[in-house]
């Protein structure tokens, strides 16, 4: 359950937004309607002027980026230089996690990552489901998933799985889209209109 | 030809010629057998070797404060940081010698437990250090500027330290910056007279003990022989320069 309730201004522009729900969260609006902003105050990339962010009604809101339990995916996201079945590991190492083989093999299978090598290598929607891969390997709290989904080919399979991965896990997942059919997959939709947040369902 | 191509083929050419013709003449007109002896090319090894040292020294130690500039404004730390750049280098030699100065308690202590940088290796390789870390530290910082800060937020949001997402996503992903920063740092060493020349004329240890460093034999070479045996051993000095900086280069690559 994530319930941020945040207020920022960078520049002339001001986000006032308000999120209060769980599981498939979908977030949308024009380009420069805060979007970006809004998940790096959930994240922690930027700290808000006001209000507060809630994981599981844990206050997260002066806590750093690697101590929130929130996975920030954007479409540069990833480790480089690692191979793709060292990356997918990496978080779950960090985090002392034991390593699942089958449900890797799962989650491998699920998410299409039927292919190797170094991760800068890869093509762009290759490296997002590898990094989105290696997140829910990890087992964050929250996925915050900004504008990636819209790269990867055979998107509503990929979504719908990837849904389907988190919700077993308990994980919570916040994604911007410019996509209606994307939307559709989500479980609320908050709309962002000049930094106002709206609750759509 | 462009006009571009021109004036950067006119601009590259003020660079080159000096150096061309120092070449012509030390193993043409003015070649002097003093320049090319076993002193000139020990003199070169202590020199290439104390850099290298000394660029090493640079990357273990100033590639965390030159990616902390990079995500961190601190304008006063900066100017701090390029101090050794902006003062005149003997001023360096004496800074230093003024550590293990018998005169001052400090200096006292250090000679006491056997640290001493006047005519040492190990002196040397802290004059070369430091004149070189302000070179080193401004290369580094914009090429981890323009690294895309995505990785770094991404790998902390998968668990990772600070500490860790540095040596482990940050570092491996700075190879090709960290080794051309290194190579400028290097050809600064090289290059350094001011606070050598202060710091050690000549080092007084094994295994090079009575060698001067490159720089300072060539200025011993000139006061001592005049201009021959000073462009010769520059001519010698230049051509090895060259030969280290090309293999570098095709090891990066």
């Amino acid at each position: 359950m994530i319930e941020a309730a945040v207020k920022k201004k960078l520049g002339s522009f001001k986000l006032d937004a308000n999120v209060s729900d769980e599981h498939f969260i979908c977030l949308t609006g024009k380009n420069g309607s805060g979007k970006t902003t809004l998940l790096n105050l959930i994240g922690g990339i930027l700290t808000p002027d006001e209000g507060h962010v809630m994981l599981n009604s844990k206050n997260i809101t002066s806590l750093p980026i690697e101590r929130r339990q929130v996975s920030i995916i954007t479409p540069d996201s990833c480790i480089p230089h690692l191979d793709v079945d060292r990356h997918m590991v990496w978080g779950a190492k960090n985090k002392g996690l034991n390593i699942d083989d089958d449900y890797i093999a799962e989650i491998k299978t699920g998410l299409g990552i039927n292919f190797d090598g170094k991760v800068r290598k890869l093509s762009l929607g290759m490296r997002e489901r590898v990094a989105l891969a290696t997140s829910l390997i990890s087992r964050p709290e929250l996925i915050l998933v900004d504008e990636t989904l819209s790269n990867i080919d055979n998107r509503r399979d990929f979504i719908v799985a990837f849904k389907n991965f988190t919700m077993k896990a308990n994980i919570d997942v916040i994604f911007t889209t410019q996509s209606p059919e994307d939307a559709s997959e989500a479980d609320h939709h908050y709309r962002l209109e000049s930094g106002k947040s709206t609750r759509l369902f | 030809m462009n006009w571009l191509k021109l004036i950067s083929c006119l601009s590259l050419a003020l660079l080159v010629i000096p150096v061309v013709l120092l070449l012509y003449e030390g193993f043409g007109p003015l070649r002097d057998p003093i320049g090319y002896g076993y002193e000139v090319f020990r003199a070169i090894e202590l020199t290439l070797l104390s850099s290298a040292i000394a660029a090493g020294l640079c990357v273990t130690i100033f590639t965390p404060l030159a990616y902390y500039f990079a995500r961190n404004k601190n304008s006063l730390a900066e100017a701090l940081a390029d101090i050794p750049a902006s003062i005149p280098h003997p001023i360096i030699g004496v800074a230093i010698l003024v550590i293990v100065s018998p005169l001052t308690p400090f200096g006292r202590f250090l000679l006491s437990v056997g640290i001493n940088f006047f005519n040492t290796f190990l002196g040397l390789i802290t004059a070369l250090t430091i004149v070189s870390a302000p070179i080193y530290i401004n290369s580094m910082h914009p090429f981890f500027q323009s690294m895309n800060v995505a990785h770094e937020n991404y790998a902390l949001g998968l668990g990772a330290s600070k500490f860790r997402t540095f040596m482990s996503v940050v570092v491996p992903n700075s190879g090709r910056g960290i080794l051309t920063a290194s190579l400028i740092a290097m050809s600064r060493a090289m290059s350094e007279f001011g606070s050598i020349s202060i710091v050690a004329y000549y080092v007084l240890q094994q295994p090079f003990y009575g060698v001067s460093p490159a720089p300072v034999l060539i200025f011993e070479y000139y006061t001592y022989y005049g201009l021959g045996p000073a462009v010769t051993a520059s001519a010698v000095m230049i051509l090895v320069s060259i030969a280290i900086m090309i293999l570098l280069r095709l090891v990066k690559r």
